[in-house]
């Protein structure tokens, strides 16, 4: 579902490459985890593989087309993520200007589902999440276990390909971090989808498939 | 993405921009609303005051193919010329007309009195056809019966069967009502009789006023009239319906013109408004445009997104202004008249009609200047980099930011002359299109100086020895201008525009008092409107007994010399020859006649409008024929803004002139003032006489010319809130951007006083810039509007006089709305819970 | 008698009948019999009577035969602003009517009013009257003297040149014409049948050149109509063998005959004089009219002592109204006559629509 090949990235002014020749994938329904130093790139990676920055050179291919973003104008990444692409973030992201379901119906939006199956859609995330009735609700209103778990159903519930998880429980308590990375890692097992997690957390990593270290000479 | 997908999408994130920034949005509505509500209104009002004007032309003339008339207002239509057009087998009909002032039992205002041949006014005028009241026991029209408008019957609360006597100079005619005029306006004062009982009482002999012409079917008009008009004699025109309308639409057109550019301008500051609010709603919400951006909202509707936005405060705001542009058009029209207290056309309220077309063009205006406003905010937002936004904010500006802002400075260094080379270009069609144009380069010099300045104050300032948050907040300023900048150039425009009709109005009332002066010398000012003094007047005044050591008498008159243009005035005065100066305020050089010419001084506006100078002779229409004039002099006129031409009373009479005086300006004997109000008393009463001193005179001629500036004022007014309201906005916006810097602040330990009052000196510091650029640029604007723009558009010149006192005044207020207005801003910062914005912000 | 003296009817548009007269005070002239017409200074305006009309009638024979054609120039003295002295006192009125009748097709007309001296005028000395562009004028050529018609309108237009073949025909008594039994109501009456016609006629913008024969009168009077008099029926016919008649009768509510008279003049020149117990009016056949429900009589009987002629109209629609100076309904058109005596010429019958007021 993710092909990374012979990746480089050099900062903007920095003589060195930040990375070069990393080459990885993440199969169909695996759960990679991806730990390293603060500043070792990971979030530059992540970046890149969202094409939200451009590699210097190699593939990254995606989906089940495996569409190379690194090759793709900017509106063509826009589309592939909509459809390719979940994200869970650290800071949640959760828009505070539309409700729940909004929230959630988003994504659905940008990929262009009919809107008459968004309502059962959004819905089955809400339960699944263990938010039901929480769709009318405002975002200023929820705790911030509450808002990940809305942005986990966000990530799931136009059903990419790869989700990205940058952090995902970096701002709970532990408490809560169990239970909403439990639950993240339940429902993207449940389907079948693959997923990349960003973390410094060795629990996390634990709980993940597979473990992929970026240190300063490469992979490990 | 489907279209339907799209649209709900877009439809969310307006719907919760309007929840989240209500104030703004709103603000910015209502000045979009306010802008095209004033250029509507003055668009309703002016066509309404035209069709109104023309509506009443064409109820007392008619509709005919061609008018005969003669070029000078004193002139006649020989009746032998018109019964030989009228034998012209291509003519219909030619329905003679005599029209003539008259006063009803001596009341002061003379009423129209039209005097018409039934036979023929069917077929041209039937709005004139009277009816016989069965009531009343008088002969019908041809008997000498006298038909009143229901207005004018209403007015002197008389029916038909009443009396009355109507009196014009020394000429009376005792007259019985016999009916009224079924199809007279309702507002329209007018008398009809009979053309010969007219002519039998009042004149002229063996002459009308004027022939009006219904051709037959198949002619053709344009070659008939050319025909025509080369076989009249000198003294004599033949006019169509175009010029009419064209004669009308000149009246106001620079006005109504002026009127508008000034609705532009508050359209504009709409823009800005637009601007301001779109620009900190994408500052504001940069992290969730990013969001949205990851979660794969194409960087074509991430523009299109905020241009949507604008366009959703544009249209409702358009609409609104629509609404709001009626009623202000109804209301206005009540309180000032049709022309806004321009003086330009005389009557009552006329009635508003708005029409569709007019109403979608204001409609598509004022979207289009809430989507110029979200322009660049749209593409400041296309261009954010989306990880980078969603982690830390709002980037102030591409990376472009750093060339743009050393090439800023040179571009007013570029523009400057260019404006200065605009305001010496002549008019365009008679507009001072590149005074217009200049105006707006100015502005756009001023906005483009802004952020040098900011920098330059704010820089310096931040490296003066002071308190830390001050200096922080300053500093930042200084680095990131932007909202700065848009916070200041929305008070440059506003204050601007302001200072420069302060100004401008200000040199013109100093130039109208100064006129006045010299156009006023006698102390008492004695006038019969429009109908000659009666003579016994004239000859008491010669007696020895009356209480005035010098009286000088004057007549007005009026010559067509082009059929499109107003009537210029003619004014026949007691002059010498070769000493007019004592009389007339002349701008130039006066040049000795040759000795077997008459000599005429003539207007600034006619030497301007029909390009005159003085040494030139000109052929004048008048008293039936053309007379060749020598121009002597050019001298200064407020008053007749189409034209006058003076003459003297000896020249007149040599050229076989009735020097019927209508005019009398009078110096009482030293010591007996009182004595010569008692003595003028009488004649007043009996003959309907104005008499007035000449310091009422002036207080009325100033007091109109306040009037007519009323709605330039609401305009700037409305500017100057709609430039406050952008600071308030901008700096407002600006704070919450910082929010997370003076959050910090606040958790280091400055109390929220510290940081209010650091934010009111940022708030200041702007105004104080703003104004600063904004004063200078109202100087020039105001410099343009006295010598580009109004001695072009109104052929009035003038010395530029600035009141310093009001304009310094003015930014003083203004300066301390703006601090008001940032203290708002400051309240809004430091509300925001000091953990909740650093836990937010990671 | 004759046609249309309604028009001495206090003229005014319909909206401005007077409450109060001002006329009383006007003495106008009678006609009195024993004067002597002097031509052409009677050819010319008698302005001091109340009414006066030049009235031609005629019918072409190109460019189409039985095109019947009118041109009337009324004169009236309303006794209105006899005191102005100003030149457009509304003394003497002028109106003008024309029509023509194309067979087969329909009647068009058209009418012009205006006060003399304010785009219309009348000569004292001769027969010369316009309205505007409309006019009626005697010219003496090196051949002879000639009248000419000039008219224009939207529908219709002609330049006629009428060459006299006869001399002046005095109705009456040397031109003094008894309209009723008593001596006031008469008028001076001229006329002069046989007229030829040369000239253009411009129809449906077209314009061709046109002949045929016409029949001129001109009338002056100051009170002609009877007090019980609703209308009137007259004719006057150019005869086929150049001879000329004219017949009228004054008509009471009933239809019956208050007054006649006639006047034939043979081919050589003799006039017989019908008395009104002599002459007889029938009708033979009437028509509707669809526009004003009134009845004609289109096809009257005559008898003229012991001749017996019959009209046949040439068209049955030759109604007319007028809204100036007063509405008024009646029929004037082209009609054949047959029977003891032959012709062309114009048949009038005022009164059928409303009695006619005075």
């Amino acid at each position: 579902m993710l092909t990374v090949t012979d990746l480089a990235k050099r900062h903007r002014r920095a003589r060195r490459p930040l990375f070069s020749a990393l080459d990885f994938s993440v199969a169909a329904g695996e759960i990679v985890a991806l730990v390293g130093e603060s500043g070792v790139g990971k979030s530059t990676l992540l970046n890149c593989i969202a094409g939200l920055e451009t590699a210097d050179s190699g593939s990254i291919a995606i989906g089940p087309q495996a569409l190379d973003i690194v090759r793709l104008d900017e509106s063509a990444r826009a589309a592939l993520r909509a459809r390719s692409i979940g994200f869970v973030f650290q800071a949640f992201h959760v828009l505070p200007t539309l409700t729940v379901a909004q929230n959630i119906g988003v994504p659905l939006l940008l990929c262009g589902i009919p809107t008459s199956e968004h309502p059962a859609r959004t819905q089955a995330l809400l339960d699944g999440v263990g938010l039901a009735g929480f769709g009318p609700r405002w975002p200023a209103s929820l705790s911030g276990g509450e808002l990940q778990r809305v942005a986990i159903a966000r990530a799931l519930v136009h059903r990419p390909a790869l989700i990205l998880a940058d952090e995902p429980t970096g701002n709970l308590d532990p408490r809560t971090a169990d239970e909403v990375l439990a639950l993240l890692l339940e429902r993207v097992r449940e389907q079948q989808t693959s997923a990349l997690v960003v973390t410094h957390s060795q629990h996390v990593a634990q709980c993940c498939d597979r473990t992929l270290t970026l240190t300063p000479d490469g992979l490990r | 993405m489907s279209a339907r997908c799209r649209q709900t999408l877009s439809w969310w994130l307006i719907r919760a921009q309007f929840r989240s920034r209500r104030a703004a949005t709103l603000l910015s509505m209502l000045a979009i609303a306010l802008g095209v509500a004033l250029g509507y209104a003055i668009h309703l009002i002016n066509d309404a005051a035209l069709a109104d004007f023309a509506r009443a032309m064409k109820s007392v003339q008619g509709d005919p193919d061609a008018v005969i008339a003669a070029r000078d207002s004193a002139g006649s239509v020989p009746l032998a010329t018109l019964n030989e057009i009228a034998r012209d087998p291509a003519v219909l009909v030619v329905a003679a007309v005599i029209e003539t002032r008259v006063r009803i039992d001596n009341a002061r205002t003379p009423v129209t009195l039209i005097g018409l041949d039934l036979f023929s006014a069917a077929a041209v005028m039937p709005k004139l056809l009277p009816r016989q009241d069965p009531q009343a026991a008088t002969g019908n029209i041809l008997a000498g019966g006298i038909y009143a408008s229901p207005a004018l019957l209403g007015q002197l609360g008389l029916r038909a069967g009443a009396t009355l006597t109507l009196v014009r100079g020394a000429q009376q005619w005792r007259t019985t009502i016999a009916g009224d005029l079924p199809a007279a306006r309702p507002d329209e004062l007018l008398l009809v009789a009979d053309i010969a009982w007219v002519q039998e009482h009042f004149g002229p002999a063996d002459a009308v006023s004027e022939g009006r012409v219904r051709l037959a079917p198949d002619t053709d008009l344009e070659s008939w009239r050319s025909g025509l008009a080369q076989r009249l004699p000198a003294g004599l025109l033949v006019r169509a319906a175009e010029d009419d309308s064209a004669r009308v639409s000149n009246l106001s057109r620079a006005y109504r013109v002026n009127l508008n550019v000034l609705a532009l301008v508050a359209l504009l500051t709409g823009a800005f408004l637009v601007f301001a609010t779109q620009l900190t709603a994408v500052a504001q919400r940069s992290t969730q445009f990013a969001l949205l951006g990851v979660l794969g909202l194409s960087p074509r509707m991430r523009l299109l997104q905020v241009l949507l936005e604008g366009l959703a405060i544009g249209a409702p705001g358009a609409m609104l202004g629509l609404a709001l542009g009626y009623a202000l058009a109804v209301a206005f029209t009540h309180v000032l008249g049709g022309d806004l207290g321009g003086g330009y056309f005389s009557g009552s309220a006329p009635l508003i009609v708005p029409a569709l077309v007019p109403a979608l063009v204001f409609l598509a205006l004022g979207c289009l200047a809430s989507l110029a406003g979200a322009c660049y905010p749209a593409y400041l937002n296309r261009m954010q980099p989306l990880a980078q936004a969603l982690k830390t904010g709002f980037a102030q500006g591409p990376a472009a930011g750093e060339t743009a802002r050393s090439r800023l400075p040179l571009l007013p260094l570029l523009l400057a002359p260019a404006a200065f080379a605009l305001t010496q270009l002549p008019p365009l069609r008679e507009l001072p299109i590149g005074g217009y144009a200049a105006i707006a380069l100015v502005l756009v010099v001023g906005i483009a100086s802004a952020p040098l300045l900011t920098q330059l104050v704010f820089g310096w300032l931040s490296e003066r020895p002071l308190p830390a948050p001050q200096r922080i907040a300053l500093q930042n300023v200084a680095q990131a201008p932007l909202m700065a900048q848009v916070a200041a150039s929305g008070l440059i425009v506003s204050f601007a525009l302001t200072a420069s009709m302060v100004i401008m109005v200000s040199s013109f009332r100093v130039a109208v008092d100064h006129w006045l002066d010299h156009v006023l010398p006698a102390p008492l000012y004695l006038r019969s409107k429009a109908t000659p003094l009666p003579q016994e007047l004239l000859a008491a005044l010669q007696q020895p007994d009356a209480p005035f050591a010098r009286i000088e008498r004057m007549a007005n008159e009026a010559l067509t010399i082009d059929p499109q243009r107003p009537k210029v005035a003619l004014l026949v005065r007691e002059l010498e020859r070769r000493n007019p100066a004592a009389r007339l305020p002349f701008t130039g050089p006066l040049l000795e006649p040759p000795a077997d010419m008459p000599v005429v001084w003539i207007s600034e506006p006619m030497a301007e409008i029909y390009r005159l100078a003085p040494g030139q002779t000109l052929q004048l229409p008048l008293l039936g024929r053309t007379v060749e004039v020598f121009i002597g002099g050019v001298w200064r006129d407020y008053a007749r803004q189409f034209g006058a031409i003076a003459i003297s009373r000896d020249d007149y009479l040599q050229l076989g002139g009735d020097f019927q005086p209508t005019d009398l300006a009078l110096w009482p004997l030293p010591g007996k003032e009182t004595a010569a109000d008692a003595w003028l008393a009488p004649w007043s009463t009996r003959y309907g006489l104005e008499v007035a001193d000449s310091a009422a005179i002036r207080q009325l001629s100033l007091s109109i010319f306040d009037k007519s500036f009323a709605v330039t004022y609401a305009l700037e007014a409305a500017a100057m809130l709609i430039g406050l309201f952008g600071l308030a906005v901008t700096l407002a916006a600006s704070v919450w951007l910082r929010a997370r810097e003076l959050a910090t602040l606040g958790a280091l330990g400055f109390d929220r006083r510290m940081l209010s009052r650091a934010v009111m000196l940022e708030g200041a510091l702007i105004a104080v810039v703003g104004l600063l650029i904004g004063l200078a640029c109202g100087v020039a604007i105001g410099a343009i509007l006295t010598h580009v723009v109004n001695p072009q558009a109104f052929h009035w010149r003038m010395s530029l006089d600035i009141p310093w006192t009001a304009v310094l005044a003015g930014a003083l207020l203004t300066l301390a709305a703006a601090v008001v207005a940032s203290h708002y801003a400051a309240r809004q910062a430091t509300r925001l819970p000091v953990a909740q914005v650093l836990a937010s912000a990671q | 008698m004759r046609r249309r003296s309604f028009l001495c009817a206090p003229l005014l548009l319909p909206t401005l009948t007077p409450a109060a007269e001002t006329r009383a005070a006007i003495a106008y002239p009678p006609a009195v019999p024993g004067v002597e017409l002097a031509f052409p200074r009677d050819h010319g305006a008698h302005p001091e009577f109340r009414t006066e009309w030049w009235y031609v009638t005629g019918a072409l024979d190109s460019p189409q035969a039985d095109i019947g054609f009118q041109l009337t120039f009324f004169r009236s003295r309303p006794g209105t602003a006899e005191a102005l002295q100003s030149p457009l006192a509304a003394r003497q009125i002028l109106f003008a009517h024309a029509a023509l009748t194309v067979p087969g097709d329909r009647l068009r007309h058209a009418e012009r009013a205006a006060r003399a001296n304010l785009g219309a005028g009348f000569s004292e000395t001769d027969i010369d009257v316009h309205i505007g562009g409309w006019r009626m004028f005697r010219e003496d050529r090196g051949s002879g003297e000639v009248l000419r018609l000039q008219m224009q309108s939207a529908q219709f237009s002609y330049d006629f040149t009428l060459t006299p073949s006869q001399a002046l025909l005095l109705q009456g008594e040397g031109g003094y014409s008894r309209k009723g039994h008593a001596p006031q109501l008469a008028s001076y009456y001229v006329s002069w049948p046989q007229l030829q016609v040369a000239g253009a006629l411009v129809l449906d913008g077209k314009r061709q050149a046109a002949s045929g024969r016409a029949w001129f009168d001109h009338e002056w009077s100051t009170a002609i109509l009877d007090g019980d008099a609703v209308g009137w029926d007259w004719v006057g016919i150019n005869l086929d063998d150049g001879g000329a008649l004219m017949a009228f009768r004054m008509r009471d509510a009933h239809g019956a005959t208050l007054f006649a008279h006639a006047a034939w003049r043979d081919a050589d020149g003799r006039l017989r004089q019908f008395a009104a117990g002599e002459i007889g009016f029938t009708p033979v056949r009437n028509w509707s009219s669809p526009h004003s429900g009134a009845s004609y009589p289109v096809e009257i009987e005559i008898r003229l002592g012991e001749l017996t002629l019959r009209t046949a109209p040439v068209l049955d629609d030759q109604e007319l109204s007028t809204l100036r100076p007063a509405p008024v309904v009646y029929w004037e058109g082209l009609v054949h006559v047959e029977g003891g005596l032959r012709g062309r010429g114009y048949l009038e019958m005022t009164g059928y629509a409303d009695p006619l007021q005075l």
